[in-house]
């Protein structure tokens, strides 16, 4: 009620309801311009081929599950989905750790190389992977790993350290070094004052980190594109993009497909919906 | 040793040992492959073993100059920028309105929209952009859609001249005026359009009259098979705007964070002092989002420059080359037909330098013109 009020004294009373109108109006456009082509496919997938085609835009007249035992073996989602967890997990975990404890040695431990360093991790920001993707290629299989699990974990861990340093220093920097000296005279190393004092306080910040690398890494295609081409070590997104091309035509196991490819997603982000618009806004930081 | 100079050392070793993990793997991951891309697109590397296998070396600064000459080279990069402005001027607006029509709490329900308009976001792009080739596809639904409602238009126009069931209108002013609803190419089938068309009618039984309505509609209204991603001078529009549809709601989650992060009083007394809505918008809301502005426009940028999957799956840079952004155009000539390492690598080099001079003149602009920010 009281917002009510606010927005009718905003506009005064006439040109506020107008705005309003003109608001909502604006809203519910958009709003079903985003949700309805999810929306569609997700009935889509539910149609046989044969139906897609005689009725397009309608609900499924009779619901065909089928499509999705399809395209859950001709995709092998059974090895994609172990291998797009390993990989979320692992980066997710790889950068919270590394960028915890470099960011304590950044934020606390005075040293003169840290302007340099930690300089280099913020222009880092900036720098996508992406273009730099053919020498990556040229780089890994210099090194003898292509088509390993460990590259996309280390090219990925790496994607993700420049703003993953940058948030933890910023976020240790603000702990109090009182609280670090006083346990430093009690005699405690600094890797135990990491473990005791560092690492628990940096929980929010882990979260930030924690929701960046998992929706980043689920979704991530260009790079782990260009680092494996075996199916047991394929993720899931690579798995997908094998229902383009020469399926597009078998409907129902094509939606299917995609359907299984955004559920996941969609679920973690009807969960964690907060989280995840608090950790974007915090990790979209200019360099 | 006093005991001073041990705790530096601790100190000491303790930093290295914190920073050094984090700092090389970025090295390996970050800054090598910047250096290898430097030394490649001088050489004649052509693939294989780098050590050890065939020779390769210097070979001057050619690639470069290919690539300048090369007019695919212009056409990524004047795609990239298409990108960039849709990204500036449309989702960047877009989102600001809809930041500013929830924080100001002009609709309910805030974290209803919020919800919604950021969904795409969370969405692996693969997906989004195999979901919006069929959508675009000629036989897709803004196709059958289309269809559907040209169809439904001509079997209205059709019933009122053809009459309803068992009163059929089948004078010769009548069924010309069927074929002139048909269009130019619906006398066209016909030799003698009047007769053929009242024998036609007359082989039907009084009992099949809508059957004989949806045959004629089959016969007469064609099928619009619109090919959007195929379309040499249209192909790049369906791309920007799923590139609009899929980002907005990454910006409106921007601008609203950091509306939210502006004191509330000062609007409430500015409003007590007699300022309206347009005068708040001014004088308090964008100044205090300038430097998220620039910030986003950053983002924009840099996106814009690194995107590749959404194309790769959307058109795959077709039709013949014309929606190829930077990323594909290098990938390409790594991986398409025989591999050009050197040239591939130059592209990585240019993008990367284009990029950060993009990031620099943004700054630059922000120290200049922007107002106060944080």
């Amino acid at each position: 009620m009281v917002e009510e009020s606010r927005v009718t004294t905003a506009f005064g009373r006439f040109s506020g309801h107008v705005a309003k109108g003109l608001a909502y109006l604006v809203m519910v456009v958009f709003a079903i311009m985003t949700i309805y082509p999810l929306f569609w496919l997700a009935m889509s997938s539910f149609k046989s081929t044969r139906e897609y085609q005689l009725n397009m835009l309608g609900l499924p007249k009779t619901w065909v599950f089928d499509n999705f035992k399809m395209a859950w073996d001709f995709g092998e989602f059974g090895k994609l989905f172990p291998n797009s967890i390993i990989y979320t997990a692992g980066t997710t975990l790889g950068v919270i750790l590394l960028s915890v404890l470099a960011g304590f040695a950044f934020a606390k431990i005075p040293s003169r190389a840290t302007k340099w360093i930690y300089g280099s991790f913020v222009i880092g920001i900036l720098l996508t992977l992406n273009s730099l993707m053919i020498p990556l290629f040229i780089e890994v299989n210099v090194l003898g790993i292509y088509n390993t699990r460990f590259a996309v974990l280390l090219v990925y861990i790496g994607a993700g350290l420049p703003i993953g340093i940058y948030l933890a220093t910023e976020y240790i920097k603000a702990i109090p070094t009182a609280l670090i000296e006083s346990a430093r005279i009690d005699g405690a190393g600094y890797f135990r004052i990491f473990r005791r004092i560092v690492l628990p306080m940096s929980i929010p910040v882990a979260t930030t980190l924690a929701i960046l690398n998992i929706t980043g890494t689920w979704n991530e295609f260009a790079l782990i594109n260009i680092l494996v081409s075996k199916t047991d070590l394929k993720s899931l997104p690579l798995g997908i993009y094998k229902f383009s091309g020469s399926l597009s035509t078998d409907y129902g196991k094509q939606f299917a497909a995609l359907t299984i490819g955004m559920a996941p997603m969609i679920l973690f982000y009807v969960v964690f919906r907060k989280q995840i618009t608090k950790g974007v806004a915090a990790g979209a930081v200019k360099g | 040793m006093t005991k001073a100079k041990r705790i530096d050392r601790e100190a000491g070793r303790a930093y290295w040992m914190m920073s050094l993990p984090a700092f090389l793997v970025y090295l390996l991951v970050m800054a090598f492959p910047i250096a290898l891309s430097v030394v490649l697109s001088v050489s004649n590397y052509s693939g294989g073993k780098m050590f050890g296998g065939e020779a390769w070396g210097f070979a001057g600064f050619g690639q470069y100059a290919r690539i300048v000459q090369d007019p695919w080279f212009w056409n990524a990069l004047k795609n990239n920028f298409y990108i960039v402005l849709i990204s500036v001027f449309g989702q960047l607006p877009l989102g600001f309105i809809f930041a500013y029509i929830i924080y100001r709490r002009i609709v309910k329900w805030p974290g209803f929209w919020q919800g919604i308009l950021y969904l795409p976001n969370i969405i692996s792009i693969i997906v989004v952009g195999l979901l919006w080739q069929s959508i675009f596809s000629p036989n897709g639904p803004i196709a059958e859609l289309v269809n559907l409602s040209a169809r439904h238009q001509f079997e209205i126009k059709l019933v009122a001249v053809l009459g309803s069931q068992g009163h059929l209108n089948l004078g010769d002013d009548a069924l010309s005026r069927i074929i002139a609803l048909g269009g130019p190419q619906a006398a066209n089938m016909f030799t003698n359009p009047v007769p053929e068309l009242r024998d036609l009618i007359a082989g039907y039984q009084p009992n099949q009259y809508s059957q004989l309505l949806n045959d004629l509609t089959n016969l007469f209204v064609t099928r619009w098979t619109p090919d959007f991603l195929n379309q040499k001078n249209v192909a790049m529009l369906p791309v920007l705007f799923v590139i609009l549809w899929m980002y907005t709601g990454m910006y409106l989650i921007l601008f609203l964070a950091n509306m939210q992060k502006i004191d509330t009083q000062i609007i409430e007394s500015a409003r007590i002092d007699g300022a309206n809505e347009a005068q708040v918008m001014r004088h308090i809301i964008l100044p205090a989002l300038s430097g998220t502005i620039v910030n986003s426009a950053i983002l924009a940028i840099s996106g814009s420059l690194s995107s590749f999957a959404l194309i790769f799956a959307l058109t795959g840079g077709g039709p013949s080359r014309i929606t190829e952004i930077l990323s594909i155009y290098m990938y390409n000539n790594a991986f398409l037909g025989r591999p050009n390492f050197p040239l591939a690598n130059a592209i990585a080099l240019i993008t990367v330098v284009i990029s950060m001079l993009l990031i620099l003149v943004t700054k630059a602009f922000e120290s200049r013109y922007g107002g106060k920010e944080e």
